[in-house]
This record gives C-alpha cells, sequence and structure tokens, in this order.
C-alpha cells in the first residue's frame, strides 16, 4: 500500500499535544488562495524550483526525458510537459529543483514515524497527519493510524473536512484521538467562489463528527483578511459551533509564507493578500464570537 | 537517597546584588589579564641544580622537588576570596612546567606581554631570569628530548611533530584526573601520612626491588605531603601577618579567621564545611604544584562535601547565603590559573581554559539519587557566576534523578546560555562498566576535563594521551600512503590507488589499514612517553589522593590506581564519516563518478565551474552522518566499532587497555585549517565538525541527529564525547525549558551520551566577531569546556558561528545568514 507524502515534518510543536511528527499527505480538494503548502494541493509529483539557489549549470536539461526544462525561463519547469519523474532534481547538485511528492509504503512511513517514539512519549507528543487533504488517501491513513494506535502513539489529524462521512467514520474514527477541523466560510456561495465547492457536506461533516466526539475535535478558523476574517462570517461560524455544542476551537492568524512556496511551483500568488503576518494579538477580538468554547492556542 | 529541604531549588534570591562578595570577586576576575608565574620553574630548578640525589628513585626525587617549591612556594591573598591559597603567586596565572613545554616561551619572551592576542605579562626581571637562569638548564630535559634521545628520534616522534596526524599529549601533560577527597577530609593530610609511614615502617627491610620501591614510594608521598601542609602554614602566618596590619577590623578578623582554618587544614581533618572547601582546595594547589594545570579535576564536590554543609546547616553554623558565598569563592579559586600558551600553539589551542571539571547531581554508588542541597547551591553558583572554569557538568539519571532537577539544569544551560554539560548516567556507567569497572564504581564517576569518564579516584585514565586526525588516515587511503599537505613522502603503507578498487568494502579496507598503522604509531609513542614520565614525572602527592596507590605501594604512573588506561581522542569524525558515505554513494552506488574524477576534484579543491558543480553535488546528495540514512548509519557505527576493538587491543605501560573518546578542544578548527579538501564537498582549510557533531549544515533534523548520534553511544564510547548543539533562544524562556528538557531526556533514553549547548544565534556571534567589546563576557561551549568568545582565533570562531543552530520550536536547522 502505498500514499503520496509532499513532506514528512518532525518535532513539530503546532500540531497537536507535544513534540510531534506531521505527515503531509499530497493532494487536495479545495483551493484555498492562502494555503501554507500550495505545493501540497496537486495529487501528482511535481518539481520546486528556487532560483536563488541555481548555478545555472544546465544538468537539469541534459536529463530531462520531456525536455520540459526551459533554461531561459525563470519558472525553469514547462508545467504541461513536466511528469514530475524528478531526474532533474536528483540530478541538481545545488539543490535548486526538489522534488516534492514521493510515494511511500505504509511499512516504511511507520519505520520513519517511530523513530522519534521517545520525543514523543517525553513530551506527550505523536504523529498528526496533515497535508494536502490526508482523508483523500482513506484507506493508505486508516491502515497507518490503526498500526500507530497499536504502538500506542498519539494520533492526530487535520482536515478540510470534505470526506464521505460514512467511508471517513468506519476507516480512521476509532483511531483517532484528536482531529483539527478547518472552517472557512459560513456563506456556501462564498465558499463555492472561493474554494472551489459548496459546504454544505463539510458542516454536515462536522456536526456529525460533533455528535460522537466533540471532545476530540478542535475546529480550526483560519483568519484570512479580505476573505474569511469579515464580522459576518465569524459571526456565523461561531453561531454554528455554539448550536452544534463545539467544544474547542483554535484562530490561525495569516501569514504568508506560502505565497513564496506557490512561486516554486509556477502558480500565480494572490495579489490581494497581504504581505504582512498577523500578529497573534490581532486575533483577540474575535474570541468573543466564540463564548461557551475553550480556545486552544498552538 | 537525599531529601531536598530547599524551598526553592533555583535560589532565585540569591542573586550577585546581594552577594556582594562574589560581584566584587567577578568583576575583579573578568579585569585581571593573565601573567606568567616563574615560581615553579625557579624553585624546581633550583632544587635540581643544588639539592638533587640522583641515587633517589624516581617518586623520591619528584617529591623532593615538588616539596621543595611548596616550602618555598609565595603566600598570597589577591583579593577577599573567603578561601585561602592560589595555584601561583599571580592573581591570575599562568604556571610554567619546564619538563614540558614551557620552554617554547624562550623566543617569545620579549613578545608575550605584549602580542595582540591572549597576551601573557611577564615582567622584564622574570623574563631575565628564565632566559639566564631557567631555561639553559632545561635545554634537553624535557619529556619531548628525552624520548627523542631514549629512542633515537623514532618515526613516530617525527609524525607527531608534523602535528598534522596526531598529537602525543604526554609531551604537555598527563594530569587529567579526579582525586578522591574523602579520606584526606576525614582523616586530613597529617592522617595520610600516618598511615604512609606505617607502611614504610612495614617495609623497613625490603627483600627484593619490589618491595624497595614500594617503600620508596611511601616515603615520596611522606615528603610531598609535608610540603602541602608547610604551604598551608605559610598561609596561616601571611594570612595573621595581614590580620596584624589589617585597618578595617572586619578585614582582620576575615584574615584572623583564614589563618586558623590553613592552621587546620589540609593536615587535620575538616570539621566545618568551609575548612572542608579550604582543604581540598589547598590539595588542588599542591596538586598543581606536581601535575601542570591541565584538566586537574575536583570531581563530585556536590556529593563530598555534603556531610559537612548538612551538619554545618544543622547545627545552625551555616546559612545558604553564606554556602553560596564560600561555593562562590571556590568556584572562582579555581578559575584562578590559565596554561602558558605560546603564539605558535594559539592557533590549536587558543582560549582554552585549563578546564578543571566538577561534576554534580546522578546518582550514587548504590544507585539511587545523589541530588541533594548542594548541587542545587553549585548550581546557582554556576548560574550567577557563569565563568570559563570549572567545567561544571550535571549528570542526570532519567529512572533516578527527579524531572525538577532536569529542569532546572535546562534552567541554567539557557540562562548562562552555555553550562553545564548535561551527562547521561545510563550510557557512561554503561560505558565504564564495559571497561571491567565494577558498577559500584562505575556510579561514582566524575567527568575529567572535558568530557572524559573516571571513576572518583580510581581510575587513572590518562585520558589526553592522543588526538588523532582521522581526516590523515582518510587521505592517506585517497593517495596511497601520502598526504597533499606533506606532499611526495611516503608516510603511511603503500595501499593500492582508489581508483583500482572494484567496491566500497575495498577502499574501507584500505581505510583501515592507514588507520590501524598511524594509531599503531601514536600508540608507541605514548608508549616511549610513557616510560619517560615514569622516570622524571612520577605523581606521589596525586597518588596518596588516589584509591589504590596506597595499597599497592605504586605511584599512579606505575599503574598504583584501581583502573589503568590511556585515553585517545578524535578529530574530524563527522567529517571522515561524510567522506566515506560520499565515496560509497557517489563512486560505488549511483556510479556518478569515477574514484579519478572524484580525486580530480578533491586535489584541485573543487576549483573553476566544474568543482565547484561536483561540490554542491557532493554536500547536498550523499547520505550524510547526523541524518537516519542506512548507509551514514552503517558508516559511523563501523567507524566507531573499528575504533573501539583497535584501541582495547592495546595494552598500555601501565597496564590498562586504550579508550576511545571523541571531543576536540579547538583542534578541530586548527587542523582543518591546514587540512586538503575531501570528498564530502568540504573545501581545504575549513574547520572541521567538533566532538561528535555532525558537519554543520548536514542534520538538517534536530530529532534525527541527536537519534544519530545516541545510537552510537555506550560500551563503544568509553571515554566519552562531546555533542554540541547550538539553540535559537526564545522569548518564552518557560516553554523553551520544558522542550529542551524533554528533548535532553529523549536523546539520553536512545543512549546518546553526553550534549552541550549554545544558546545564541548565528547573527549574534558574527556580531560577536566584528565587535568584541560589546561581548566581553560572552561565554561559549567549544568542544567539552568554555571560553570566551573574544579569546578564541579566528578560525575557531568561524566553526562557532557556522554551527548548526536550531530551532527548539520547529526543531529545524536554521538556514545560515551569508557569512561576510
Amino acid at each position: 500500500m502505498k500514499a503520496l507524502v509532499g513532506n514528512i515534518n518532525r518535532y513539530a510543536l503546532h500540531d497537536g499535544p507535544g513534540i510531534r511528527t506531521t505527515v503531509f499527505f499530497k493532494g487536495c480538494t479545495l483551493h484555498c488562495p492562502w494555503c501554507h503548502n500550495p505545493e501540497l494541493i496537486s495529487p501528482e509529483p511535481e518539481v520546486a524550483f528556487y532560483p536563488e539557489r541555481c548555478i545555472t549549470c544546465g544538468d537539469c536539461l541534459a536529463v530531462c526525458p520531456q525536455e520540459a526544462i526551459r533554461m531561459q525561463s525563470e519558472d525553469r519547469v514547462d508545467r504541461k510537459r513536466c511528469t514530475g519523474c524528478g531526474l532533474c532534481a536528483e540530478s541538481c547538485p545545488s539543490g535548486a529543483l526538489a522534488r516534492v511528492g514521493r510515494e511511500y509504503e505504509l511499512e516504511e512511513l511507520i519505520e520513519i514515524l517511530l523513530r522519534d517514539r521517545m520525543f514523543y512519549k517525553m513530551s506527550g507528543g505523536g504523529v498528526t497527519l496533515s497535508g494536502g487533504e490526508p482523508t483523500q488517501q482513506l484507506l493508505f491513513i486508516s491502515a497507518l493510524l490503526n498500526r500507530l494506535r497499536h504502538e500506542g502513539i498519539h494520533t492526530t489529524l487535520e482536515t478540510n473536512g470534505l470526506f464521505f462521512y460514512e467511508q471517513f467514520a468506519a476507516a480512521c474514527l476509532d483511531y483517532l484521538d484528536l482531529i483539527f477541523f478547518d472552517l472557512k466560510f459560513a456563506d456556501s456561495a462564498q465558499h463555492q467562489k472561493v474554494l472551489g465547492c459548496c459546504n454544505r457536506v463539510i458542516w454536515e461533516n462536522l456536526s456529525s463528527l460533533l455528535t460522537k466526539r466533540a471532545q476530540d475535535v478542535i475546529v480550526r478558523i483560519p483568519m484570512i483578511p479580505g476573505y474569511t476574517a469579515t464580522h459576518e462570517n465569524i459571526d456565523r461560524i461561531g453561531r454554528f459551533l455554539r448550536q452544534q455544542k463545539a467544544q474547542y476551537y483554535s484562530l490561525l492568524p495569516y501569514n504568508p509564507y506560502g505565497l513564496a512556496k506557490a512561486a516554486a511551483v509556477s502558480m500565480t500568488p494572490d495579489q490581494t493578500l497581504p504581505e504582512q503576518a498577523m500578529d497573534q494579538s490581532e486575533l483577540l477580538p474575535w474570541q468573543e464570537f466564540f463564548y461557551g468554547m475553550a480556545l486552544v492556542t498552538p | 537517597m537525599t531529601t531536598i529541604t530547599l524551598d526553592d531549588i533555583s535560589l532565585k534570591n540569591f542573586t550577585l546584588e546581594n552577594l556582594p562578595r562574589l560581584q566584587e570577586l567577578r568583576t575583579q576576575y573578568f579585569a585581571r589579564r593573565p601573567e606568567i608565574c616563574i615560581e615553579r620553574a625557579r624553585y624546581i630548578t633550583q632544587y635540581l641544580r643544588y639539592h638533587d640525589d640522583a641515587k633517589d628513585s624516581p617518586e623520591v626525587r619528584q617529591a623532593k622537588k615538588v616539596s621543595h617549591f611548596l616550602h618555598h612556594k609565595s603566600a598570597q591573598f589577591h583579593d577577599r576570596n573567603l578561601i585561602a591559597g592560589s595555584t601561583t603567586s599571580k592573581a591570575l596565572g599562568a604556571p610554567l612546567f619546564p619538563e614540558f613545554f614551557a620552554l617554547t616561551l624562550w623566543p617569545e619572551l620579549e613578545t608575550v606581554s605584549n602580542r595582540a592576542k591572549n597576551p601573557q605579562k611577564l615582567t622584564a626581571e622574570e623574563a631575565k631570569e628564565l632566559n639566564l637562569e631557567i631555561f639553559p638548564f632545561w635545554m634537553d630535559k624535557n619529556v619531548l628530548e628525552i624520548t627523542r634521545t631514549r629512542f633515537g628520534n623514532p618515526e613516530c616522534l617525527q609524525l607527531f611533530e608534523n602535528l598534522v596526524f596526531f598529537i602525543a599529549s604526554k609531551a604537555g601533560c598527563i594530569s587529567h584526573a579526579v582525586p578522591a577527597y574523602t579520606f584526606m577530609l576525614e582523616h586530613g593530610l597529617s592522617g595520610l601520612m600516618e598511615l604512609a609511614a606505617e607502611k614504610e615502617k612495614a617495609l623497613a627491610s625490603p627483600t627484593n626491588k619490589e618491595q624497595q620501591n614500594q617503600a620508596d614510594f611511601f616515603r615520596a608521598v611522606q615528603i610531598s605531603l609535608q610540603g602541602v601542609m608547610a604551604h598551608a602554614e605559610h598561609l596561616a602566618e601571611e594570612a595573621e601577618q595581614l590580620a596584624r596590619v589589617a585597618n578595617d577590623p572586619e578585614d582582620a578578623a576575615e584574615f584572623t579567621e583564614m589563618a586558623a582554618i590553613c592552621r587546620r587544614v589540609p593536615a587535620g581533618p575538616a570539621t566545618t564545611f568551609r575548612e572542608a572547601l579550604n582543604a581540598i582546595w589547598i590539595c588542588q594547589v599542591g596538586i598543581h604544584a606536581e601535575n601542570i594545570n591541565m584538566a586537574m579535576s575536583p570531581g563530585r564536590l556536590d556529593q563530598i562535601l555534603y556531610p559537612y554543609y548538612r551538619s554545618d546547616i544543622a547545627a545552625g553554623r551555616l546559612d545558604l547565603a553564606r554556602a553560596i558565598e564560600l561555593v562562590g569563592c571556590l568556584w572562582l579559586k579555581i578559575a584562578d590559573n590559565v596554561t602558558m600558551v605560546p603564539e605558535a600553539s594559539e592557533e590549536m589551542f587558543g582560549g582554552a581554559g585549563t578546564v578543571p571539571a566538577i561534576t554534580l547531581g546522578g546518582v550514587d554508588s548504590e544507585g539511587e539519587d545523589a541530588v541533594n542541597d548542594l548541587t542545587y547551591i553549585m548550581l546557582r553558583v554556576t548560574e550567577l557566576l557563569a565563568i570559563r572554569d570549572p567545567n561544571v557538568n550535571a549528570r542526570y539519571d532519567y529512572e533516578k534523578n527527579s524531572s525538577a532537577y532536569c529542569r532546572r539544569v535546562s534552567e541554567v544551560v539557557l540562562n548562562t546560555k552555555s553550562v553545564p554539560a548535561f551527562f547521561n548516567d545510563k550510557a557512561n556507567i554503561a560505558a565504564l562498566t564495559g571497561q571491567g569497572e565494577t558498577l559500584e564504581h562505575a556510579r561514582d564517576y566524575a567527568v575529567i576535563g572535558c568530557v572524559e569518564l573516571a571513576s572518583s579516584g580510581r581510575d587513572y585514565p590518562a585520558s589526553s594521551s592522543i588526538m588523532m586526525n582521522l581526516a590523515a588516515p582518510l587521505e592517506m587511503a585517497l593517495f596511497g600512503g601520502k598526504r597533499p599537505i606533506t606532499g611526495e613522502e611516503q608516510i603511511g603503507p603503500v595501499t593500492p590507488a582508489p581508483s583500482e578498487l572494484k567496491s566500497f568494502e575495498d577502499f574501507w579496507q584500505i581505510f583501515k589499514i592507514q588507520l590501524d598503522w598511524l594509531v599503531k604509531q601514536a600508540i608507541q609513542l605514548n608508549e616511549y612517553m610513557g616510560a619517560v614520565h615514569q622516570e622524571i614525572m612520577p605523581s606521589p602527592l596525586l597518588s596518596s589522593l588516589f584509591i589504590g596507590p596506597m595499597d599497592k605501594g605504586k605511584d599512579l604512573i606505575q599503574g598504583g590506581a584501581l583502573y589503568n588506561s590511556s585515553g585517545a581522542t578524535h578529530i574530524a569524525f563527522a567529517d571522515v564519516v561524510d567522506s566515506l558515505n560520499a565515496i560509497e554513494q557517489t563512486v560505488f552506488i549511483e556510479k556518478k563518478y569515477t574514484f579519478n574524477d572524484l580525486l580530480k576534484h578533491v586535489r584541485a579543491d573543487f576549483s573553476g565551474p566544474e568543482g565547484e558543480k561536483v561540490r554542491l553535488y557532493l554536500q547536498n546528495h550523499p547520505p550524510k552522518y547526523g541524518t537516519e540514512a542506512p548507509i551514514a548509519r552503517k558508516n559511523a557505527r563501523n567507524l566507531v566499532r573499528h575504533l573501539f576493538a583497535l584501541y582495547q587491543s592495546h595494552t598500555n605501560y601501565r597496564g590498562g587497555p586504550y579508550r576511545p573518546s571523541y571531543w576536540t578542544m579547538t583542534n578541530h578548527a586548527g587542523l582543518g585549517g591546514i587540512t586538503g579538501a575531501l570528498p564530502h564537498g568540504r573545501k581545504a582549510g575549513k574547520v572541521f565538525s567538533s566532538g561528535i557533531t555532525p558537519v554543520s549544515g548536514a542534520a538538517p533534523e534536530l530529532t534525527a541527529c541527536l537519534n544519530a548520534v545516541a545510537e552510537l553511544g555506550g560500551e563503544l564510547v568509553p571515554g566519552g564525547w562531546a555533542l554540541n548543539i547550538k539553540y535559537t533562544p526564545e522569548a518564552d524562556l518557560k516553554k523553551m525549558s520544558e522542550y529542551f528538557a524533554q528533548t535532553i531526556e529523549a536523546y539520553f533514553r536512545a543512549w546518546g551520551q553526553q550534549v552541550q549547548f549554545n544558546v545564541m544565534t548565528y547573527e549574534m556571534l558574527l556580531d560577536a566577531k566584528k565587535h568584541p567589546q560589546k561581548y566581553p563576557e560572552l561565554m561559549v561551549r567549544v568542544s567539552g569546556y568554555s571560553a570566551y568568545f573574544k579569546d578564541l582565533n579566528e578560525m575557531m570562531k568561524d566553526e562557532l558561528i557556522t554551527r548548526t543552530q536550531y530551532g527548539l520550536t520547529d526543531g529545524h536547522a536554521v538556514p545560515l545568514p551569508p557569512l561576510q
């Protein structure tokens, strides 16, 4: 059994309790303009290009079987031709080209995740599945979570909430200790327009999850200027969560780090997004919309 | 098992502001410039020139020589320190040991006071005395020259003098020991004298040579102890004199009290905490008259002194503030000396202290929690003073010691940004029992100097005997027994050209041939020099404070200790492992380069665009030590295993094995500076990585780095290691110390032996290099010891700057900023 993984981040402190390893699965069903990991949106392997490292030796040109290298182009890679095979990255001396997305066998991934077991144990940490959208590779994460559970390792999922509930519940729920569930827009039309689908399934899924496991669900709202961070949107989300008896919520301050990463995989960054990161203190006024729920800060 | 009675183990209410004496002494300490003290050189020369009796045994001769010095050594009180005695006649002194390298000062007598880097003051009069009276006497009498004459300038000696293969430390010292002070404190030196006298009497009519030697040894012990007691008397006399002339009645009272203490100890048993502290200090002064000031380590002071502390507290004779003040006074006394460093050695050893190690915490001989109130007092003093010496180390047993203790040590590291170093009891005790030490003895280990391990007062490990440059055999394997730096000269065995090799295994065999040959040379020289030490530098005084010699009637240098060994440490471990990885991966697995291509670029120092391209590939692609890449793990493990087996198969002149270790002082910078390019993409002249630390930038993930190092720990590294980790300081200290402690514990549970920290950023260190005046007290961990950043040579500063910096909030290496 294999999964396409974009990155494995060890010693993660912000994806659940303690010291954790976070697995970033590749492929996402939403297309948030502010995405932190835009290189993980596509469900295919890709090649990222970091121009500041390039020594223009041309070794990539020589090895590319698709003739997808454009030495004159700022992007370097012709995305229409590139199959993400990664031969260019393997030959690149300076690391200017890097492959994003690699298939992992279940056993291989488990071996890596168990390496930091001592760190999990000492800190009350564990493993977090993130992405991309991990539930897109449901059978794999089901098997993975099951194994981690048997190893006695705390498990966390970060999800955009877009999945088939019954399947998800059957495949994963019993093996999960904690779920970060993201909500973006209360307004379905806006959800559709900005993210590419309506929010009905997501909100229903949250509702079902909260009915069963409210104590293990932290609802996360990314606070994005010009998008989610509006009075009306946050007010509606707050009301919905209270109605659904959500217990925990978390506010993610906007940061622009995804914008630079988007350029590396030739995606055009959203020009309306600010270059300045949001300060933690700017979140304070929003907390009043979530009275009755406990704030979780990473 | 001890009980903590302190309400607040951090003792945060005790600050330098409300401990004015410590504040004052610390300020004076930082204002002092080192001065060369010629007293020892003067009096031992005098003894040898006018009083020496060639018929005396080496031990008796040494005892008389040292005792003559101690009888004449001036008694000085340089400041308001409450502990009497000082290692030299200067407030911050560099003593001279003509038996070793003091003569290297000869050509620098005029310049040493004013040289740009770390000057050491020498008066014109004293320079003249050295020039005309002292140095001429020693021309052919130091360890190095005697070895040369005795053994006909052997090849191994020539290799050493080349300095780029290995360093034979016995030409400069053995020292590196932890005495056992308990008997001395309980019975006084007079108790020891009586014991030695009885034993000598029992051997009054020796029937064989051995008994004669034993009798001589016991006589030597008495002679040296008399010297120490005479010096204590002189201290008392001087203090009495100062009390008489003092204007301030408080000063007078202090001198009177010090005089009374010196009249009682170390001759008699210590009855109070203060007496015990001063008795230990005067013994340290005595030991330094006999043994050069390199890593003469006081050991587990929180254990040794605890009974005296307890009973004083119980009797109401002592309060916390006074205890902290007294311990602080001892710390500053221990810091009262530096080594004499000629300009030529600045590159190799510049900025080093004398590294007397103090060891705190851990478990006791029964394996129970040994942390006590005094442990916390000593931690607080270490935190408040933040000075280079003593080198304070915290033992930690993750099963027996409390997590409060671990967190408190972490807090001290974060506050001082560098000390103490952390030692893992489980792995280090296993390392020593692996050497045949009993569990009880291994549990009573203390740190010597940088990171070396020894059962307190039982182990004579000469832990700094050999410093092997592992890049040398690597180059010799690459170039058929020659090295670029020594040109066409055939140094090691002729081995096949790498281009003829069929597999990496073949190369590994060749590397081992060169390595084994070089190690054999280093060991041969150590044996020669050991024999010379037996003849001219026995240590009857130090021996009397050990467990073993007094039973065996044998000096430490003759194998009198309970456990005997010689230590060999290794420089460029990580660089060599990464080079092996690069060769295995790119030449034999990927076949990206032929061995000839690789060597061509290595020889050319990766010059030209093509060379730079190859260098970048080698730096970015092959597996690296400090990650969990299987090839890197295998090569690191194989090298550690091979070195262990290699050294253990040799027996030294005292009948013990050689023990490998991995710490590098500043030699990784110095030797890196003169070593050519290496196959892992390191350009010529770049510093090597320190201790057992992965190459800078090669280990991007903190947990992987700690795992990769930790798995090498335990029995295969009986000499200890230094792992350097640099962390970004965080604003949230409380959170940071939590992660800090958790990370250490996970590393220890994976069998990591030791770890030490610098909590500082690239930018801050760059700024400190540019504007040294802004950072007069900036203390950094080098490789097993602390130094003031401003004192380090430029290469060593660069090494510290470029060391991988990890963020404790994300566990990743922070990218190195562009360096100017």
